[in-house]
Order: structure tokens, then sequence, then C-alpha cells
């Protein structure tokens, strides 16, 4: 019977394969030169085996195709991002996270490439529990050192914020309140500290420009 | 039609009983089958013997015909005897391997471009998000990002008059998206009022958190 299921799990994995490599070659279909379509399908084929996503390095080969980027290059990022990928898989695995999500892996492969350690990815994906996300947190934390913050500073500032009960949104805002003070001439490591003094300071739930529910405007809003 | 003789009768005919061992309202009966069987003419018969050869040359005749013999075998039926000898766990993993293929081929991608979520689903969890770029020199600008593949001809802004402001409203799915402007259709330019992230090309994405109504965004 043994034998059975290892005939099946086989089985399975190379329908699943093949649905990838699929995929891939219909969604580069004419965005990507051919060399870049059968690195990617391969790279894919990898990640589906591997429990990764797939759908970073699809969008990261239509992102660098419509840009005009050379296929070598192309390539390279691709690489380098399943790389990420399979490192974010391994730190969100070894946090106690068994079987981590598709967005949740992508955004630990961000906040690494943004300069994040492992641990660190690892300790704000155990940090970022109910009703943050996971995966937007890391999002946050990628931008945040993107922004310049160092990853020490930023792993405080998120994790305090979320241990001190803000919303998802505040978390969500962070990168442009730091913008905002590196506007007004602080540094990044200034703007992102001074928020994580306010926060300690100021009642779970309530932002300093929060609107009461059902009196905002659905105007839009600019980035 | 005559009718059929007693089973003791039969047996009688058979040498299995003599005509004294019949009851008595039998032996009329047994007299007469007796009668009957004695008037048979039991006298050898001798064929001609240009008969067996003109059936030796018709047998012959037809088992020559290979074309006879090609249509009696595609028309008649065969006896077809077939024996299978399986273990159970190969019948079940032939169906689970059946049921794999099956779902293979129902999960294989759908026509639609994006992979993307319900138009019900988008809608519910959507927000107006408004990009603006000064460019007072382009001749035409669009953003182009993780919301829309990338795709430099799906969102062109609008000039507002002749400020050299570009704007356009789009509505985003709630999350993190990184973007880019195109200005004249071949420079990308991050959106200075934004956050900026590497693209692993050697360039800046800008990013956009686009979170629920009600609340501020990037």
């Amino acid at each position: 019977m043994r034998g059975a299921f290892v005939a099946v799990a086989l089985l399975a994995g190379v329908a699943l394969r093949l649905a990838a490599q699929e995929d891939v070659a219909t969604r580069l279909d004419r965005r990507v030169p051919p060399a870049v379509v059968r690195e990617v399908e391969e790279l894919a084929s990898s990640a589906v085996a591997r429990g990764l996503p797939v759908e970073p390095l699809i969008q990261k080969a239509i992102e660098g195709g419509a840009k005009g980027v050379p296929a070598e290059r192309v390539i390279a990022a691709v690489r380098a991002l399943a790389a990420r990928l399979e490192a974010a898989a391994g730190a969100l695995r070894s946090s106690g996270i068994e079987s981590p999500a598709a967005d949740v892996i992508e955004g630990g492969a961000y906040a690494l490439g943004a300069g994040l350690s492992a641990d660190e990815v690892a300790e704000l994906a155990r940090s970022s529990h109910e009703p943050h996300d996971p995966g937007l947190t890391l999002r946050v934390a990628a931008t945040l050192a993107a922004l310049g913050v160092p990853p020490k500073t930023t792993l405080e500032l998120v994790r305090d914020m979320i241990r001190a009960g803000r919303a998802p949104n505040d978390i969500l805002s962070l990168p442009a309140q730091v913008q905002a003070g590196m506007a007004r001439g602080a540094t990044p490591a200034q703007a992102a500290q001074g928020l994580g003094r306010a926060a300690a300071h100021r009642p779970p739930g309530r932002p300093p420009d929060r609107i009461p529910p059902g009196q905002a405007k659905p105007k839009p809003h600019k980035p | 039609m005559s009718e059929p003789f007693h089973p003791l009768v039969k047996r009688l005919l058979d040498g299995e009983l003599s005509l004294s061992e019949l009851p008595p309202e039998l032996v009329a009966q047994g007299a007469e089958a007796l009668r009957l069987l004695g008037a048979v003419d039991r006298a050898p018969v001798s064929l001609p013997a240009a008969l067996e050869a003109r059936v030796m040359v018709e047998v012959r005749r037809r088992a020559r015909s290979r074309l006879r013999r090609a249509w009696r075998w595609f028309v008649e039926p065969l006896d077809v005897e077939v024996r299978l000898r399986v273990r159970p766990w190969a019948v079940w993993g032939g169906a689970l391997a059946a049921a794999a293929a099956l779902a293979f081929l129902l999960a294989r991608p759908t026509a639609s471009p994006d992979g993307a979520r319900s138009v019900e689903a988008a809608a519910r969890d959507s927000v107006s998000v408004r990009f603006v770029l000064f460019a007072p020199s382009a001749k035409h600008v669009s953003v182009a990002g993780t919301f829309n593949q990338w795709d430099r001809d799906a969102a062109p802004l609008m000039r507002a008059g002749a400020s050299g402001v570009w704007t356009l409203t789009l509505t985003l799915p709630v999350g993190q998206h990184q973007y880019a402007f195109v200005v004249d259709g071949e420079r990308w330019v991050a959106d200075p009022a934004a956050p900026g992230v590497d693209d692993g090309f050697g360039r800046q994405n800008s990013v956009v958190a686009v979170i629920a109504q009600g609340a501020r965004t990037l």
C-alpha cells in the first residue's frame, strides 16, 4: 500500500510541475525572450517541488520584460528572487510556521532582499498574529528597510507597534510616516525611532489622524 | 403427431426392460413400439463413389478461398478469455492516478490573463488610489505595476491643464503594490512622492499600501 501512495505522490508532483510550466509559458508568452521563459519554467518547476510560490517569479520576469531589461539580467533577478523565496520559507519554517502561505513567503523574500536577516524575518512572522497579516507585515518591514531604516530598528518598530495593539492599517502606514519624517530633515532611523516612541505613549487602536467610522469621505487618496 | 411413448416403454426399447416386466396397461404400447422398431430397414446403404469425390472437391474449393476465410475470421464471433491478476494496491493506485490526471486537467490555467480574483471580491476589497506625477515636458505618461502586469499601455495618466501635472485614479485591491511611471513610453520613473524599493534591475519601484476605506494610505 505504501508503494501506491508513493506512486500517487510522484504522479501528483509531475502533474503539478507540468501545470506550473504550462502556466509560466502561457503567462510569459511574447512578454520576455524565449531564454527567459525557459529559465523561469525551470525555476518555477523547482519552486513548486519545494512548496514555494511561483507568482513572484512570473511577475519579476514580466516586469523585466516590460522595462526592456536584457534577458540575462532578468534571469539573474528571477534567480536571486527564487533564492530569497527559499531562504524566506526556511526562516519562516524555523520560526514555527509549518506551511507558510505564498504571500508570507513572498513578504519574507522582500524583507530579506531589503536587508533584514533570516532571524529578523522569523521574529517578525512570529510577532505578526491576528489581526495582522504576516505577509503584509513583512512587506512593510521591507519597505522601511528600503527607505534606509536600519533592520534592527525596523524590527523593533514593527514588533513594538504590534505588541502595543496597533491596528494593521497603522502598520501599513509606517513607511509613509517615516518618509514624512525624512522630509522634515530626520534620518530614516530617527524618523522610525520617533514613531516608536510616539506609539508607546498612544492608546492602542487610536492613531493621531484616525477617522471615526462612518465619517470617512470616499475620496481617492494619493500614494 | 403421435403420442410419445411412456418412459418405461423407452427403457424397453433401450433393452433395459423386457416386455414381461412392463405393467399390464403398457404391454400393448410396448409391443407396438417393438414392432415399429423391427420394421426399420437396417440394410447397409452404399453411396456411389462419385458422390464422395464431389463432396471432397467442394470442401477443398471452399477451404482454398483466402478471401472467404478472411471474411469468416472477420465476421464470426470468437471466444476470447482474458484472465487478469492484479494486486489491490495497483487498482487503488491506478484510480488515484486517474484522479490526479483529472485534477491536473481541471487545474490548468484559464483564459484569464491575471488569474485574478473574482470581480465581486475585487470590488469588495478595492480602494480608489490617485496617482500624480509632475512632468511638464512629457508627451505621454502611464503607470505600470504589479496591479496591471506591468503593462505600460494599461493605465495612461491625463494631463491636468497646462500645469504639467498628470493624474489618474485607479481602483486597486487592498495590500501593497509596486509601480513606476512610464514617461513617453520608454522612460521608467519612480514616484518621487512614494517610498521606493530596489526592483532587482538596478532601478527603483515605488510602493503604495492600499488599506481599507477610512484609513490612511502611503
